[in-house]
């Protein structure tokens, strides 16, 4: 899974030479051969990759927006890749919360901490009844908008979202 | 298509819930659409309307890219959820030619009682709209597939399609299409098109339709179904 996300994010930065990876351990954390040392981690070598890529915005482009981005790569790590089912409902009231007035996860731009969250929830909400999508709206807008967006949605099937809401009295 | 009257606060709520799960009045990038609703609200909505404010913020941030944004700018009735008109007013523009006349005139008196009686009128009408215009969930709508067949299978299918497409009227859009081979080489046009009952008859469509002689032959409807 993690290896896929990382040939995805190579395709959308435009990188030219795909770079060596392998596996470690029962968890399937990849690591990066190209290196020396080679360098083990999801998000370490995606913010390796995006420095190399040249495209410095990914991380945030002012100190405040970096920094939320680097909490929401955390929370992937910590959050969305060992879970249990009543962590998937905090997780995504959690969400929800924090996307009701902003458009992406940091800044007015997509940004890695986007792409990643975005590769993290797929098959969370792939899973999700039309219900519950529409009880968190504002994920399910915020997921609908990153899977359009140019680039991204490489190896993962698209989500649909249901236009007219069936549900219409859980988020007046 | 339009938000009703986006200065008053029955428009912000229809903008804050077509907002709800998009981030932009159209697509998936900021375009136009967006400016040409944004030019129109002079100040932030209000907090509670969140996914307007969200919207709001998101946009002003694009400010100085104003110009580059892809897509044309087209009137506000263009946007938003389809069943609601557009009634954002424009009512300084009609004070302000009265005064001219009341300048110029000979007939002084009179001009002034027509001109009274005039934004009366105009003052009645505008209620009158937006009161219409709050009763956007009443009209009735039917989806309909249309199947187009050309003369033979030499017409150039993509020409009859955009024919097709460029019937433009009150009440219809038009939605996806796909070529059906029916024999022979020929394959007709299905498409499939969103109508108000009562701005669009099929009777109307079928006339506008056939009328391309040089591509059409004949227009049936495939399926009718009420909305």
């Amino acid at each position: 899974m993690a290896l896929r996300e990382l040939a995805s994010l190579e395709k959308y930065l435009g990188l030219k030479k795909p770079n060596k990876y392998s596996t470690q351990g029962d968890k399937k954390i990849p690591v990066l051969q190209n290196n020396s040392p080679p360098l083990v981690g999801l998000v370490t070598i995606a913010c390796h990759l995006v420095k190399e890529s040249n495209h410095q915005e990914l991380l945030g482009d002012t100190a405040d927006s970096r920094a939320v981005v680097q909490q929401w790569l955390e929370y992937r790590l910590t959050r969305l890749d060992i879970y249990t089912k009543e962590d998937i409902k905090t997780v995504l009231k959690d969400l929800n919360l924090y996307l009701q007035d902003k458009v992406f996860l940091a800044g007015n731009h997509v940004t890695l901490a986007d792409i990643l969250i975005y590769y993290g929830l797929h098959p969370i909400i792939v899973d999700l009844a039309v219900q519950e999508k529409e009880e968190y709206v504002n994920v399910t807008r915020w997921f609908d908008h990153i899977q359009h967006h140019p680039g991204i949605r490489h190896h993962l099937p698209p989500v649909v979202v249901l236009r007219n809401r069936i549900y219409t009295s859980r988020h007046r | 298509m339009g938000f009703g009257d986006l200065k008053s606060s029955s428009g912000l709520k229809v903008l804050n819930d077509f907002l709800l799960d998009r981030s932009y009045i159209e697509g998936f990038v900021p375009s136009q659409a967006d400016v040409a609703v944004f030019d129109v609200l002079s100040t932030p909505p209000p907090a509670d309307l969140c996914h307007a404010l969200r919207w709001y913020n998101h946009i002003k941030s694009y400010h100085n890219q104003k110009s580059s944004l892809p897509g044309v700018k087209k009137p506000l009735g263009q946007y938003g959820p389809p069943g609601v008109a557009d009634t954002t007013s424009s009512a300084p523009a009609a004070s302000k030619d009265d005064e001219d006349d009341d300048d110029i005139d000979l007939f002084g008196s009179d001009e002034e009682e027509d001109s009274e009686a005039t934004k009366l009128k105009e003052q009645r009408l505008a209620e009158y709209a937006a009161k219409k215009a709050k009763k956007p969930t009443l009209i009735a709508k039917s989806s309909l597939l249309l199947d187009v067949k050309p003369w033979d299978d030499e017409t150039d299918m993509a020409k009859l399609e955009e024919c097709v497409r460029s019937i433009e009227m009150d009440g219809l859009v038009w939605g996806q299409s796909k070529l059906v081979p029916v024999g022979y080489g020929i394959k007709k046009l299905q498409i499939s098109c969103v109508v108000e009952d009562d701005k669009v008859g099929t009777d109307i469509l079928e006339e506008k339709i056939t009328a391309f002689e040089d591509h059409v032959q004949s227009m049936d409807v495939a399926a009718f179904n009420k909305i």
